[in-house]
């Protein structure tokens, strides 16, 4: 584990780093907010939901599953299936979380999400890779922005300029595409991650509507073939 | 409407708190080395890489190109901001050059 006298500039360079990962996160947060307001969530339940959850694909599918009436259990199972991949996002937080109090695990565990994975990229070079307030700062400070745009998007569920005009929705996948260069560790990468990327897009093509399965599936795959190579 | 609203985020937001405690809590269980231990080094790499696959899966060919483009720039300069912002520039002028 990391120790530092310095958390409090490991938890601003955490923040720092999670920006770019912010301002794509927060064109989806915005889209979240407008869609709640309009599939009949008051602002209340809107932010009460962005809080609670913290995860964008699931909130939108819950969402969209009340909306056509399928009930709360029905809503509640399809956006836990959704967020099962961050079960994965704590498994790599492992170095992270490792002997700190409850308080901190739970905290850390709370602030996981895609986008720490893709912090760890900007981890690497700094030495934060075990850094626990490099990524509470960065966890936080996103959670806070992913508040604040869906309160904006449900307050102003009008009105809002085309996004796609200004390329805004395509901001969440450009941002992990370019991290992807950075998670690269060489060749023997490349089995893993073709394995990984082929098992969601023929399992996505066959099964649609279990496509986020096929993540976790190509994920946890892709992982173990890594696993079993023993070269370094 | 309204009861099942708030049904729906309370049991949401706890099933997904006990999916981000459990991921730690199964992952702290494994050795320290080993082809476990391996498996959980690879898996942030394999993550997004599926991740972007999923939302590639459904993307139209300008979002395809501009994947590419990202994908160019961020290995060229290393920088992941200056290369999402690219593509939001190339896609958005590929959108309006087309419209």
């Amino acid at each position: 584990m990391k120790q530092s006298n310095n958390w409090y500039l490991e938890l601003l360079l955490g923040m720092r780093d999670m920006l770019p990962m912010s301002v794509a996160a927060a064109t989806y947060g915005l889209a979240f907010g407008l869609l709640a307001t309009q599939s009949g969530f008051n602002i209340f339940q809107t932010i009460s939901m962005s809080a609670l959850v913290f995860g964008g694909s699931s909130q939108l599918v819950a969402m969209e599953q009340l909306s056509i009436g399928l009930g709360a259990a029905s809503a509640i199972l399809a956006g836990s299936a959704l967020n099962m991949r961050i079960l994965l996002v704590t498994a790599t937080m492992r170095n992270v979380l490792a002997s700190r109090p409850w308080w901190q695990v739970g905290l850390g565990t709370f602030f996981a999400t895609d986008a720490s994975v893709a912090l760890m990229q900007s981890a690497k070079p700094r030495n934060m890779t075990t850094s626990y307030w490099y990524f509470f700062g960065g966890g936080a400070s996103l959670y806070v922005i992913w508040i604040a745009v869906t309160a904006i998007g449900a307050i102003i569920s009008s009105g809002v300029p085309n996004p796609q005009a200004i390329g805004l929705d395509f901001a969440i996948i450009a941002i992990f595409v370019a991290t992807l260069p950075g998670m690269w560790r060489g060749t023997k990468d490349v089995l893993p991650w073709l394995l990984a990327s082929g098992i969601v897009l023929i399992w996505g093509t066959l099964f649609p509507e279990y496509a986020s399965w096929g993540l976790i599936g190509g994920a946890v795959i892709g992982a173990i073939c890594a696993g079993l190579n023993n070269e370094h | 409407m309204n009861i099942e609203i708030w049904m729906t985020i309370i049991g949401l937001g706890g099933a997904s708190f006990a999916i981000r405690l459990s991921g730690y809590l199964l992952a702290s269980q494994i050795p320290q080395d080993g082809m476990w231990a391996r498996a959980l080094q690879a898996l942030p790499g394999c993550l997004i890489a599926s991740l972007v696959s999923l939302m590639m899966l459904n993307g139209t060919m300008l979002e395809w190109i501009s994947a590419v483009m990202v994908l160019a720039i961020a290995a060229i300069t290393r920088k992941p901001t200056l290369a999402m912002f690219a593509g939001m520039v190339i896609i958005a002028a590929m959108r309006f050059a087309i419209a």
